[in-house]
């Protein structure tokens, strides 16, 4: 399973379920979110069961970008209890992420 | 865990990592490529490729990436995604340690290419991604309608001028020579754009700021006159730092930190090779990576036939 593109009413939505929620805010024309994507990809696979992974097209959705204040992208942000509670900006590995989300579940 | 010994280990998954990769499968050899993030390294942030031939219109980074892993896949080659933290490029069979797992080949290719090189001013690292950027292509959108400072005179810095030339409002490309070093293909149409300055003789010696980067200080290097000027952002595009930080001690190094080897690839280590961007060589391309690669997959078959 890949990561599942959100709009902001399902961020929402999911923001007040049981599962942590991992969020990477990307654009189309940003060529690091796009490497970053089959890793992403890749750790939906991986931590699917335990938390939501998800993403979120800033350009589809500039309200979210602005109300999570986001200021660069990629930037992934990790949601626990309905809030944020971490980010991490463009990371360099897949085991980046991997640890990114152990630290925070 | 017990693991099996490929016959080649390649640590990076770039234009050099996935040729060698392609020819050393094609070779019968069981190769085993580690890439920490996807396909492709600097290749894959590059949005359109010109200089590589087959593809008269040009070809997107991150596609031409794509298909060289899918090719050298199709012959056998197998991806890990790890992030590589030791090797001992000495031990019999040669060691690669990640955080929790151990590879074990009988010879090793290093393509783990080159980085952006940091300006080395003060406070830089803090406002990376608050007005300091390495990569226009990347962050480039940010900056629409706004004023922004590229430091540099090589390609990278002329292109990365140019493609901001068409989103932000004023480009200001500060050089610490009087002339570019860039080719002369790119000089034309940098000059012709409306809203590109030019600020010779200058380097950057501070970064102004409040939250966010609010402009630089500039020194004329000729003049040693001192100068402020108001800009949104600063895109640094002054060359590119090999990634050998993990080989130091073990393979020679030269004084810009590139792994010495010849066109042969070979290190100072028998089966170990270095191929691409973190090789010592004149020209560092895609073009030139995957030549190094068919090499050192050649290289390699020979030494493995007479080990």
């Amino acid at each position: 399973m890949s990561a599942v593109s959100l709009t902001n009413k399902q961020f929402q939505e999911l923001l007040r379920g049981q599962k942590p929620v991992l969020l990477d805010f990307w654009a189309p024309w940003c060529g690091y979110c796009r490497r970053i994507a089959p890793a992403y990809d890749r750790i939906a696979q991986q931590y699917g069961e335990d938390i939501v992974v998800a993403k979120v097209n800033i350009d589809e959705e500039p309200e979210l970008a602005n109300a999570e204040k986001i200021e660069v992208i990629p930037t992934l942000v990790f949601y626990k209890g309905g809030k944020a509670v971490d980010s991490l900006v463009a990371p360099e590995a897949q085991a980046a992420i991997a640890r990114f989300i152990q630290k925070n579940l | 865990m017990k693991q099996s010994v490929y016959d080649m280990v390649i640590i990076g998954g770039g234009p050099g990592g996935y040729t060698t990769a392609l020819y050393a499968a094609r070779a019968g050899l069981q190769v085993l490529v580690l890439e920490k993030l996807s396909a492709g390294g600097q290749m894959a942030l590059t949005q359109q490729i010109d200089n590589y031939p087959g593809f008269p219109e040009g070809i997107d980074g991150y596609a031409l990436s794509e298909n060289m892993q899918a090719q050298a896949e199709r012959f056998g080659a197998q991806t890990a995604y790890v992030q590589v933290q030791r090797v001992d490029l000495q031990a019999q069979p040669k060691v690669i340690e990640t955080d929790d797992s151990v590879f074990y080949g009988k010879t090793v290719v290093l393509a783990t290419g080159a980085n952006p090189k940091e300006l080395g001013v003060p406070m830089e690292k803090e406002l990376v991604n608050r007005g300091v950027a390495y990569c226009a292509a990347c962050d480039g959108m940010f900056y629409k309608g706004k004023t922004v400072v590229v430091v540099g005179g090589g390609n990278s810095a002329v292109a990365d001028a140019l493609l901001l030339s068409r989103i932000a409002e004023k480009v200001i490309l500060v050089h610490r020579r009087d002339t570019l070093r860039a080719t002369k293909v790119y000089h034309e149409p940098l000059q012709k754009a409306q809203n590109v300055e030019f600020r010779w003789n200058s380097v950057v010696t501070q970064l102004l700021h409040g939250k966010k980067l609010t402009g630089v200080v500039l020194k004329n290097v000729a003049t040693g006159e001192e100068s402020r000027l108001d800009c949104d952002g600063v895109f640094i595009s002054v060359g590119r730092r090999p990634a050998t930080q993990l080989f130091k001690g073990q393979v020679e190094l030269d004084e810009g930190g590139y792994i010495v080897a010849g066109e042969n690839t070979q290190t100072g280590i028998a089966g170990v090779y270095a191929v691409g961007d973190v090789r010592t060589k004149h020209l560092r391309q895609v073009v030139t990576a995957v030549a190094d690669g068919a090499i050192a997959a050649s290289v390699a078959e020979e030494y493995l036939a007479n080990g």
